[in-house]
């Protein structure tokens, strides 16, 4: 597996499309301004939400029992996974049961955490991602590179091609409107046939026992309502104490990650349809670990509107198949070292602590101090790149030594060359002012 | 063990933090016609829809699921709007079929009464007493190719919306 900085420089390495994509994500970070900035509480706002999603974490076990009780009263089936394999296990028994060989799912980055069509695969199921972003990257054998926004590592002439080789549409044609046209007339086909849908969830409501899925596309609903059976997969952490709750994440979601007023459809199930099966799963997955480490709980607040992918500088021109996570960006980079340290050791430093996402995050994780918390557990772990751990002590112990500083200073001054080897990845691809000819200290003496 | 138990075995409460109650200070001044302009839905006036759709479908509890798809137009009535956004509460009450509103190819849906935000429209649906019901504002839409928006993703092309006093 490539490390984020390896990935990124094969990204970088197409610079008209590095810009088309960075400049993309801007423009989507500039909507959510413009939808926040109409809003004179938006700022109350984030901070009420903020405190609701503090006081659900204080109290979780005892709203996900709330919850439980509530669903169960409203007829539906709910299940408990520690880990993605017993998730997986959990979905596959429900479809077997019904017989299906081809099911439709709509988004869910719980459902690529836990791998689930690969293992639906290994056992014979066919799943079918109905949104279109995510039918794109599915078509292609990639994962999304965007939780929001699955295929904007993708110009329209790629989705003409993969439309053409895959639904047959004419080659050449990327007309956006003609080509999502094609995946309507597809899908529709698999939404009248499909006997489970699986869908995400964005809110679990304690006090009601309800879910909340919002969709632009529609497609989570076309698939839940014409299937016999609903799967619906939850991360524990989506848990909200009230229903009258939702009236400011709502508020926040859409806003945030694309700069809508709401998205399309916010569909609220508190039951089960007449002669339907419901069923929620609740997934642990190491976010109980998460939790009771005060330094990482915040990262459960996350509502995943993207907002600091967007924002992020380094998201922006590194492409989200560089975090080779299916959460990719700055909530993807604290959010990977807790469930494997060692494979993500990388994450944490593809950031430049600038801080931004941060400001956007609607719930106000502090998703900069984080990432830093991280890089200290990590070097202290063993875990960080070898170049960075040399990198890091040889520059302590320079900074350590006024002497050695000054030595050091003066000679590089005079030969920079030393400075730009393959060995400095900061000489990569950038162009780097000349060394002044005597240091402040030199200058400061001499007034 | 099972799973359930594990994972609230592993849950320690944490120090207690307040809920921070009804959100207060919500602004009110928000036009619903124009936000549902924002959000891609026309509006017209009862008469103006007797010309466009003269053939449109009506509630009908014997339409099932698939017969909906068939469906070129349908008519259904909407609990309350939200002016800040252009949302409409509908309920599964009002539709003959809870994928009604998604699989016909174009929905009119009338509204009698409009809320400020989303707080009141919370306010105004209190206890839940339906088994579905959704926030619907505007036509489906997509932006997954290259970020152009297109109107009509998987569900229905456009929202005609009736304002009836």
């Amino acid at each position: 597996m490539l490390s984020h900085s390896e990935a990124s420089e094969k990204f970088i390495s197409d610079a008209e499309r590095t810009d088309w994509h960075d400049e993309t994500l801007w423009f989507v970070r500039a909507k959510r301004d413009k939808a926040s900035k109409v809003l004179p509480e938006w700022e109350a706002m984030r901070e009420h939400a903020s405190q609701i999603k503090d006081h659900t974490l204080a109290n979780l076990g005892e709203y996900l029992q709330a919850f439980e009780a509530k669903a169960i009263a409203n007829g539906i089936k709910v299940h408990w996974a520690a880990d993605a394999a017993e998730h997986n296990a959990i979905v596959h028994s429900i479809i077997a049961a019904q017989g299906s060989k081809t099911i439709v799912k709509s988004k869910s980055m719980l459902t690529e955490e836990c791998h689930l069509n690969d293992y639906l695969a290994s056992k014979g199921i066919d799943v079918v991602d109905t949104d279109l972003g995510e039918r794109i990257v599915q078509f292609r054998n990639e994962a999304p590179s965007h939780i929001v926004l699955p295929a904007i590592h993708l110009k329209k002439e790629d989705v003409g091609e993969t439309f053409h080789q895959h639904l047959g549409t004419p080659k050449g044609n990327k007309d956006p409107q003609f080509l999502t046209e094609a995946a309507r007339q597809h899908l529709r086909g698999h939404f009248l046939a499909s006997e489970v849908a699986i869908t995400g969830v964005n809110f679990a409501v304690a006090e009601t026992g309800e879910f909340v899925v919002c969709t632009n596309e529609g497609n989570a609903d076309m698939g839940a309502h014409l299937a016999k059976v609903h799967i619906a997969c939850t991360g524990i952490e989506k848990i909200i104490p009230k229903r009258a709750d939702l009236a400011v994440f709502l508020r926040l979601l859409a806003r945030s990650a694309t700069g809508q007023l709401i998205t399309t459809y916010s569909s609220h199930f508190h039951k089960p349809r007449e002669g339907q099966e419901m069923h929620i799963v609740l997934l642990d997955n190491g976010r109980t670990r998460q939790l009771a480490d005060p330094k990482y709980k915040n990262s459960l607040k996350c509502i995943r509107c993207a907002a600091c992918f967007n924002t992020c500088p380094v998201y922006r021109r590194s492409g989200g198949h560089s975090y080779h996570q299916p959460v990719a960006g700055p909530i993807g980079s604290i959010l990977a070292p807790n469930i494997d340290k060692k494979a993500n050791a990388d994450l944490p430093f593809a950031s430049t602590l600038c801080g931004s996402c941060s400001n956007v995050c609607p719930v106000k994780i502090n998703i900069h101090e984080q990432l830093w918390f991280w890089r200290q557990d990590l070097m202290e772990a063993g875990l960080a790149p070898a170049g960075k751990t040399i990198g890091m002590k040889l520059m302590a112990f320079t900074l350590a030594n006024p002497a050695i500083y000054r030595i050091g200073g003066s000679l590089l001054r005079r030969f920079s060359a030393l400075l730009n080897t393959s060995l400095n990845p900061w000489y990569k691809q950038r162009e780097m002012p000349e060394a002044p000819k005597e240091s402040f200290q030199e200058w400061y003496k001499k007034r | 063990m099972s799973a359930r138990d594990q994972i609230l075995g592993k849950i320690e409460p944490l120090e207690p933090i307040k809920h921070p109650g009804a959100f207060q200070g919500a602004s009110e001044d928000f036009d619903f016609q124009a936000s549902l302009a924002v959000v891609g839905a026309r509006v017209v006036t009862s008469s103006e829809l007797e010309e466009i759709f003269p053939g449109r479908r009506r509630y009908d509890k014997t339409l099932d699921g698939l017969s909906l798809a068939e469906i070129e137009v349908l008519e259904i009535d909407g609990e309350f709007g939200v002016a800040e956004n252009g949302a409409i509460w509908l309920t599964e009450e009002a539709m003959p079929h809870r994928v009604a509103p998604f699989i016909c190819q174009h929905l009119v849906i009338n509204v009698k009464k409009i809320v400020p935000h989303m707080h009141a429209a919370y306010e105004e649906l209190g206890k839940v007493k339906s088994g579905f019901g959704l926030f619907l504002a505007g036509p489906s839409k997509t932006a997954d190719i290259e970020q152009s928006l297109v109107i009509g993703a998987h569900g229905a092309r456009s929202l005609t919306v009736v304002i009836r006093s």
